[in-house]
């Protein structure tokens, strides 16, 4: 189980995938940004089958 | 899009959407939640139209343009059984697989602990991490091609995940697309935009099944509680996210079974009703109203609903007595329904129409009324039933 707490609209929390990094070498909100919004789509999948599917 | 379709979309809209708001439009709007009917009135078999989405879109249009409803779900049949099978789902039967071609498709609900989808002592996993809990725990437990945690992954594994998300992806498109084409096409509404399910029923219908969580509201009621408020904040997300922008069209909630005699109100007011409650009145506070899709017979849970605030809903009558529901709560709330679907099935277009006299006469004389039968309406029903239920509201109806 991870150990930070999930958010609605998150499935794997940037808090989390960006300690994967050494360094972030540019803009970490781009990353940021498209991180999540990636991630709210395999969240709105997974909470999609258990409500409407 | 032609100028005289956008104008009659345009008419369309003001008349759903005032009579949504308790207002008096120029005409009672006819909004059926059509389902399986499409299949049948367009051609197709159950089936066909339940396997293969773009066979029910198309079969939506062709019904909303012949019986010019105000407004219509783009799909009604609300389970794709092909994105079902993609990710090897054991809950649903599916016409033409498992069950008859022209059969609709049927929820199998675990009947016992074994078959439970949530272990009994699964509940402090679910309460700490939801979304964890489902992707980890829940998927590979309601699929039969996902590996469990641990299990070495396997290609069908992969496949599963992958083929699912895929055709999630594809079908929100399909939907988004049936929007536009519903419009320029029909000049026809899309009725409802955004899902929304009673914490309290997501943990009946998918998690521990109905049998399970009743005794579980005995043995463990703070896990029960706990997790109806876990669940609480992850349902009106999900609600949110799929909701209408302009906000005109409500966000659906399908209530399953939270009324009595399925709860005691003891259980209503513990378990179901504080986080239900919550997640309307925070969605009204954004601006959106909730159809409150009331299956079966809710009238003996009036005094809960009526707490909610005044417009925040849309209190569609199942099997429920619709005069009484008005009496309690038609001031405070648009009312839709209250047709018995066994009516369209069994009678005739005289004893239909005489039925939507009366509820019109009964509930509709100042507004605040939307026509449509009290469940969806499935292959089961008469052609000529359904259009007597619109060509009446369309003639009668006009205030």
């Amino acid at each position: 189980m991870s150990d930070v707490k999930k958010k609605p609209g998150v499935c794997v929390p940037w808090e989390e995938k960006v300690k994967e990094y050494e360094k972030i070498m540019g803009d970490e909100k781009v990353a940021k940004k498209v991180w999540e919004e990636t991630d709210d789509l395999a969240y709105q999948y997974i909470w999609f089958i258990l409500t409407l599917l | 899009m032609s100028e005289e379709m956008e104008k009659l979309y345009e008419e369309r809209l003001e008349r759903y959407v005032t009579a949504m708001r308790n207002g008096k439009p120029d005409r009672i709007p006819v909004r059926p939640f059509v389902a399986e009917f499409v299949a049948k009135y367009a051609g197709f078999t159950v089936q066909e139209a339940t396997h293969d989405a773009d066979k029910a879109l198309e079969a939506v249009r062709i019904c909303a343009k012949d019986f010019e409803w105000d407004a219509v779900v783009g799909n009604m049949i609300f389970v794709w059984t092909g994105m079902a099978d993609a990710i090897g789902l054991k809950y649903y039967t599916m016409p033409g697989i498992d069950a008859s071609p022209d059969d609709a498709f049927q929820y199998v609900e675990p009947q016992n602990e074994e078959e439970a989808y949530m272990k009994a002592d699964e509940y402090d996993h679910l309460i700490a991490d939801p979304t964890g809990f489902l992707a980890t725990v829940w998927m590979p437990r309601v699929s039969k091609d996902l590996s469990k945690a641990g299990e070495p992954s396997s290609y069908r594994s992969n496949m599963a995940w992958l083929k699912g998300g895929l055709a999630m992806l594809t079908y929100y498109q399909k939907l988004g697309d049936q929007g536009g084409l519903l419009k320029t096409e029909c000049g026809t509404v899309s009725a409802i935009a955004g899902a929304l399910k009673a914490p309290c029923d997501i943990l009946a219908d998918k998690l521990r099944g109905y049998r399970q969580l009743s005794a579980d509201m005995y043995r463990r009621p703070e896990k029960v509680v706990a997790a109806c408020e876990a669940l609480m904040p992850h349902m009106k997300y999900n609600a949110l996210a799929g909701s209408d922008p302009d906000k005109n069209v409500p966000i659906t909630v399908w209530l399953h079974r939270g009324c009595a005699p399925f709860m005691s109100y003891q259980a209503y007011e513990k378990f179901y009703w504080p986080t239900l409650k919550q997640i309307i009145e925070e969605i009204w506070a954004e601006g959106h109203q909730v159809l409150f899709y009331a299956e079966g017979n809710w009238d003996r849970n009036l005094k809960y609903t009526a707490e909610l605030p005044d417009k925040s809903i849309i209190y569609h009558v199942d099997r429920g007595d619709i005069f009484q529901v008005h009496k309690h709560v038609g001031r405070k709330f648009c009312l839709s329904g209250g047709i018995p679907n066994d009516l369209l099935t069994y009678g005739t277009p005289d004893q239909v129409r005489e039925r939507c006299k009366a509820v019109i006469d009964g509930v509709a004389k100042d507004g605040g009324y939307v026509m449509d039968a009290g469940a969806i309406i499935q292959q089961d029903a008469k052609v000529e039933n359904v259009k007597a239920l619109t060509e009446f509201t369309l003639e009668y109806g006009a205030y």
